[in-house]
């Protein structure tokens, strides 16, 4: 018996189709504008299709936040283990997964878009698998299943599921006071994907094992790095690895500088990046791919600010990543600040995937006057 | 070009074909028109020059002088070309509705290889080894099969000659594409999935780990040792050596003579990479003209995998042919024993090394190579199934491909270039591939060759 807490944003997305940048805090807005909630009805998409799974049970959130959609898809396994207050927040959302932690839990299935993973995220960390049903505004985080329907499946599927590293991203609140929409990187959850036949560098694996990919690109990663050359290693699992795997100790969500194998810096901002690359001659950037839409620099990375790059030269911007990973971004997406600097890096770039393995991906730049 | 009437009607014509009288009697040696001798392959340990008495625990002593002979032509015995007749000789075609399509000057032909039983030309060889062997007086023959396509096509010519045949089948291969060990089935062979517990190098593999999905270098060990420990059986192999090359020279020399019926001479030759075989093919005999300076200005290329890409960017030295490091070392590009090649459709490809002809030939600027994408690759193969018909193997869709960028090059400058490709097999048990380009799951892998030149140098280094 699987026991999932399932959490509902009820207000999620209603900010979104009238033209505000997220709900929270705007309900009211949204509301006089004429959104409506449908996030209820999302997650009763997913639930519907769970109807004939013996082997779970929820544990739910009373009303809006869980059992009203619950009911409606007649589902009977549930037991309801938190009450939250006449109009949802955020704490309510943090208090009910506070209390599933608790519980003991196998997984938290959550309606709602960046906000809610993030709020779930800051409780339980990756001690709990999360998994999105997307319904937000914002989704750049990669802990969404591409619908409800998948949400479905994987958790219908969840005793032969593996469990993959996802970004929990939102928009950086002190960027967008001062006026920008910039979302960052907060943490990194663990989210179910359906084991399949993965090709993956050598052999068929039958099964994700993300940690030995990531060692070999780790070990690919030592095989090539030159002496005297300064490394900027941005944030995530991917490169936490190889820095781990130099025997040195890396700031997860940071950015890290590598020279001739030990640590010159750690969670640099840009100007210490600026400062420590100044006079420098052969500078590399390795980066992987951050959240769901595959940015590699300009989300997650924003330390490594166009002047650093344009240093390092577009050519020394190495981007890593396990395949698994790659097979759900279609693209690669380039944000620098700097039009012309993303243009640089041209139409594809190579991405290390294994061990002396790369897969060449397609690269996009984000529209002119686009926001994140 | 012939043209010709009927019931008022302008036919153009779409297949050259020879009679069966015109299968060669000899296999062209393109190791006597070498400048100079090919590098010696040198025994494992030693590091000396292997003498026969090295390979005749596995091979036929015919094979053997064969695989060292610089005799330029060697005869193809009667009983061979019997056999041969069951498809030989193969048809060229012209592509007019590929050129058509891409609106070319250039004049497109292909040799079609995916007549022959087991649908592709890797039969050329397998025929005069089992052939070979019987004379021996051998009674089974050992081998290995990634995708399948040589373990059916050695699983008939054994039948044919009364010999008994084991296949190691990759396991992963084995259960992703039953079809082809339903061939061999059919043909009598004893496909058995790699690892097995009937070697101790399969043993070794099992006991590390029980659910590895195998691996051509496990089951290249386990052929070998199955041969190596039965006084009854030898092992044969399906590419890169001298003498595999050697038996398909019979495709490029046809074709020299279906291009001659109509008065025409390549200008390019194309043809896929993997262990070099079907490229060697169709290749040498052009080659051997183009060193003999004969015809000085024909264009030979092979066409490689980017994720694989052994002759463009490999080092070209002295490697071992297998990734244990048991076989001897041979003079070739590689891209390192040890690198094994990604998983990408076209098996038959992921090589690391390559035939120590084709390579040197390459390295003497004789030949040239090009590597390409996966899923380029399939675009091309696509093209090609919805003019000409045919479905490709995924291998033959790289030759395909180059062919189609050498005729839009010609479509540029205007030239009226006369481009031949081998087409090497068909694409029929490889549909699992084209649903994953269908279904836009190819990964385009490539090699990061300039992270590791930067680094470390070409490898391998050995010696």
């Amino acid at each position: 018996m699987k026991r999932i807490g399932l959490i509902i944003n009820p207000v999620a997305g209603m900010g979104g189709s009238v033209g505000l940048k997220g709900t929270d805090g705007n309900v009211e807005e949204a509301e006089r504008r004429g959104a409506v909630p449908h996030a209820g009805e999302r997650a009763g998409q997913t639930l519907d299709l769970l109807k004939q799974q013996k082997e779970i049970c929820f544990l739910a959130c009373a009303g809006a936040m869980g059992e009203a959609a619950l009911a409606a898809s007649g589902l009977k396994n549930y037991r309801v283990v938190y009450t939250p207050g006449n109009e949802t927040s955020p704490a309510d959302t943090r208090a009910a997964a506070q209390v599933f932690r608790e519980q003991g839990i196998d997984l938290i299935m959550f309606c709602g878009g960046d906000g809610t993973a993030r709020d779930i995220f800051s409780v339980v960390g990756p001690d709990i698998p999360i998994l999105g049903i997307p319904a937000g505004v914002k989704m750049y985080s990669g802990v969404f299943a591409v619908n409800p329907a998948a949400a479905a499946e994987l958790v219908a599927g969840l005793n032969k599921a593996a469990l993959r590293d996802s970004e929990v991203m939102d928009v950086d609140e002190e960027a967008y006071r001062a006026g920008t929409l910039d979302t960052r990187l907060y943490g990194i959850a663990r989210t179910p994907v359906i084991r399949g036949m993965v090709a993956v560098s050598k052999q068929v694996y039958e099964q994700p094992d993300e940690e030995r990919i990531k060692l070999e690109i780790a070990q690919f990663m030592q095989e090539v790095m030159l002496p005297g050359a300064l490394y900027i290693i941005g944030a995530g699992t991917t490169t936490e690895t190889i820095v781990r795997y130099l025997g040195l100790k890396k700031t997860l969500l940071g950015v890290d500088v590598v020279k001739n194998h030990r640590l010159v810096a750690r969670d640099a901002d840009e100007k210490a990046l600026l400062r420590l690359t100044e006079k420098e001659r052969d500078i590399r950037i390795i980066v992987s791919p951050i959240g769901a839409q595959g940015f590699i620099l300009g989300r997650g990375n924003q330390q490594i600010s166009p002047v650093v790059i344009r240093r390092a030269g577009t050519g020394h911007v190495i981007v890593v990543a396990t395949p698994h990973k790659l097979q759900e971004i279609p693209e690669l997406l380039v944000d620098s600040g700097d039009p012309s600097l993303d243009r640089e890096f041209g139409e594809s770039i190579q991405v290390i995937c294994g061990y002396r393995l790369a897969q060449r991906k397609p690269i996009r730049q984000q529209e002119p006057g686009g926001s994140s | 070009m012939y043209i010709f009437v009927q019931n008022n009607y302008w036919y153009m014509q779409t297949k050259i074909l020879l009679d069966e009288e015109q299968i060669p009697k000899r296999w062209y040696n393109v190791q006597a028109d070498l400048p100079s001798p090919l590098d010696p392959p040198l025994h494992p340990a030693t590091h000396k020059p292997v003498g026969p008495d090295d390979l005749k625990a596995i091979f036929p002593m015919e094979l053997i002088r064969q695989e060292v002979t610089t005799d330029r032509y060697i005869d193809i015995p009667e009983e061979v070309r019997d056999v041969l007749r069951l498809w030989r000789p193969s048809p060229l075609y012209r592509a007019h509705r590929l050129e058509k399509f891409l609106k070319t000057p250039a004049k497109i032909y292909y040799k079609w290889e995916g007549v022959s039983p087991a649908g592709s030309h890797k039969t050329n060889t397998s025929v005069p080894q089992a052939y070979y062997n019987m004379k021996a007086g051998i009674e089974r023959i050992a081998t290995e099969t990634g995708a399948g396509q040589w373990g059916s096509a050695l699983a008939f010519a054994t039948m044919l000659y009364d010999l008994e045949c084991t296949i190691y089948m990759v396991r992963s291969s084995y259960t992703q594409k039953p079809y082809r060990k339903s061939m061999m089935q059919v043909w009598g062979g004893e496909c058995i999935p790699s690892p097995s517990t009937k070697t101790k190098s399969g043993q070794a593999v099992l006991e590390k780990d029980p659910e590895t999905p195998g691996a051509l270098g496990i089951a290249i060990s386990e052929a070998v040792e199955d041969a190596a420990t039965h006084a009854n059986t030898n092992y044969a192999l399906g590419s890169v050596l001298n003498h595999v090359c050697l038996h398909q020279t019979i495709i490029g020399q046809e074709c020299r003579e279906q291009l001659a019926s109509v008065e025409e001479y390549p200008d390019v030759v194309i043809g896929c990479v993997g262990g070099g075989s079907n490229f060697a093919g169709i290749a040498f005999p052009f080659a051997g003209d183009k060193m003999t300076g004969k015809h000085k200005d024909v264009d030979i290329i092979g066409v490689e995998p980017a994720s694989c890409p052994t002759l463009t960017k490999g080092a070209y030295t002295y490697d071992f042919g297998d990734v244990a490091g048991l076989t001897p070392l041979m003079k070739m590009f590689t891209l390192g024993h040890d690198f094994v090649p990604p998983s990408i459709h076209a098996g038959g490809l992921r090589y690391h090394g390559d035939s120590p002809i084709v390579s040197r030939l390459v390295h003497d600027g004789v030949m040239r190579a090009v590597a390409y994408h996966q899923s380029e690759v399939f675009d091309a193969a696509q093209t090609f199934s919805r003019t000409e018909g045919i479905i490709v193997a995924p291998e033959t869709s790289h030759a395909v491909k180059c062919a189609i960028d050498e005729a839009l090059k010609c479509k540029k400058t205007g030239e009226e270039k006369t481009i031949m490709f081998n087409c090497s097999g068909h694409g029929n048990f490889d549909m699992s591939a084209y649903d994953a380009y269908y279904a836009g799951k190819l990964v385009d892998y490539e090699y990061p060759d300039e992270l590791i030149n930067e680094a470390i140098g070409r490898i391998p280094k050995i010696q």
